[in-house]
């Protein structure tokens, strides 16, 4: 498992992203309400750069006619055909075997960011947090 | 696209993939009123009205232009998106006009006059360095008259390929109020295209009126395509211009084998009171009619799509269709179960290429050697 370092912690607020290429791979990284998540900027479906899609809350009803709205931020839909992702583990809403690869993120010390390998050009001073992506 | 001769200019590739079904859009609305003569210049243009809510606003997100101007409208990015991201060889465009929602057939028509104006100038003019946007002559069914005037005066223009319909329409595209047009379009070997249109229009979406949801209007798009498809067959439309050829665009097509069963069994009893029809309906079907992919059906078992593709004979009559910049855009590459090199052939090219008379092979340009994306870029995405 590698380690990349993302940015700042105050380069991604909350409400924004960042899609980075690691390894090959372009991942999305998320800050929704101070939590921190990763997903590969691939949709199973048809590969559609998924990472662009709209963050979203997810609509649940008991019955038909009524709509709740719960976990504002915490859906992505893809941005060609609408699938709905849950970003916490890459699932999509409706019952499939379709998944995003999810990834850990972890804000550390730039002191210690700066002792991961690959990581010494990144511009960081002591005082910063940054936002890692275990990958 | 492969290399068919090696040195020498200028290089010629061979034509792999045809795109049937990508919409151009205009800048802005008043592009079109530079196209148009008063007293229509000064009117407010009937405009397609989203009743009926598609995910993404209707389009694919990333094809919306960094300007801020509409998806679609940007020929760069569909150089880039359509031509180089999924390798379109040819893309034919069918302009979404939404004609068939002016009540006023004189009005329509002038409409419809500006729309090929416009695409004539641009999309098919100044835009089209490459000559591979092929395009569609907007016709206003509702006016036959001047629909076949405009199929006069247009017909032979390199890049326009075949008339377009809207699927809302005044009646069923058999009946003989519209014959008139396939006359002129067969006389001009023109084929007319028919694409779905807004909920608005002359007649509701389903033959049950107006459905709650986008998710019913979508799916029940098929209902309005057999009306058209039985009646033109019915009428005799293909015995009467036996040069005529007919193209369902974003219908779906895995309907299609079971309504066709249908009617040729129904032939057999009733054929008396359509003596025209020489043939089984569904033999028509096959020499005359032909069908896009896209939005293309994605069963559980993909294996179940090839077994349909069997019963409807798609090797004649599907031809691949994207709908870029829509949000329901197929790509060729992802959304089709693997299928035999010669079907996929078919399906991807030869059928289309056969119905629009494109050349096997085009000469080179700069798109085909310049990638589409920057591999070198570490953040490639950043948004607050």
């Amino acid at each position: 498992m590698g380690k990349y370092v993302v940015g700042k912690v105050s380069e991604l607020p909350p409400s924004s992203r960042r899609i980075v290429r690691v390894n090959g791979r372009e991942i999305g990284v998320f800050n929704v309400k101070g939590k921190y998540y990763a997903l590969r900027n691939v949709c199973p479906h048809q590969s559609a750069p998924l990472c662009l899609g709209e963050l979203t809350g997810l609509a649940v009803s008991d019955e038909p006619g009524e709509i709740e709205w719960t976990r504002e931020g915490e859906i992505l839909r893809c941005p060609w055909h609408g699938w709905e992702f849950d970003i916490s583990n890459g699932s999509t809403i409706f019952q499939s075997k379709a998944r995003v690869k999810t990834y850990e993120v972890q804000v550390e010390k730039a002191a210690l960011a700066r002792m991961i390998e690959g990581v010494e050009t990144y511009p960081v001073t002591v005082e910063d947090e940054v936002v890692i992506l275990e990958y | 696209m492969e290399e068919a001769t090696t040195k020498g200019a200028p290089r010629e590739v061979t034509v792999n993939l045809i795109d049937c079904d990508v919409h151009p859009y205009l800048k802005h609305p008043d592009e079109l009123r530079e196209y148009m003569r008063e007293p229509w210049r000064s009117r407010t243009i009937p405009s397609r009205r989203q009743i009926f809510l598609p995910p993404g606003d209707g389009r694919r997100l990333d094809a919306l232009p960094e300007d801020g101007s509409p998806a679609g409208s940007d020929p760069k990015l569909v150089e880039k998106q359509v031509l180089q991201g999924i390798g379109a060889d040819y893309v034919i465009l069918i302009p979404s006009s939404s004609i068939s929602i002016i009540p006023d057939p004189v009005f329509a028509a002038e409409v419809a006059q500006a729309w090929n104006d416009w695409q004539i100038d641009t999309w098919l003019g100044k835009y089209n360095w490459h000559g591979r946007f092929k395009s569609s002559i907007v016709i206003a069914p509702q006016n036959p008259e001047r629909a076949v005037r405009e199929i006069e005066r247009l017909a032979g223009h390199p890049h326009l390929v075949q008339i377009l319909v809207g699927s809302s329409a005044q009646a069923a595209y058999g009946k003989r109020q519209y014959h008139p047009i396939w006359e002129a379009a067969a006389r001009h070997n023109l084929p007319a295209a028919l694409h779905v249109e807004s909920p608005i229009g002359p007649t509701p979406p389903t033959p049950l009126g107006y459905p709650t949801y986008f998710l019913e209007f979508h799916t029940l798009y098929p209902t309005i395509y057999m009306t058209h498809l039985v009646s033109l067959i019915a009428e005799g439309v293909f015995e009467k211009y036996p040069d005529f050829k007919f193209v369902f665009v974003e219908g779906g097509s895995a309907w299609l084998a079971p309504i066709m069963w249908r009617m040729d069994k129904d032939w057999r009893g009733a054929r008396a009171e359509a003596p025209w029809l020489k043939r089984r309906p569904s033999e028509y079907l096959r020499d005359h009619i032909r069908f896009s992919t896209q939005p293309i059906e994605e069963p559980e078992n993909p294996r179940h799509l090839l077994q349909i593709f069997e019963m409807m004979e798609a090797e004649h009559v599907l031809m691949f269709a994207s709908d870029y910049p829509h949000w329901d855009f197929d790509d060729p590459k992802r959304a089709f179960p693997r299928m035999p090199e010669e079907l996929k052939r078919r399906i991807f090219c030869e059928n289309a290429r056969e119905l629009y008379n494109l050349p096997a092979t085009r000469r080179a340009d700069s798109l085909d050697s310049i990638h589409a994306t920057d591999e070198s870029q570490q953040i490639i995405g950043a948004s607050h």
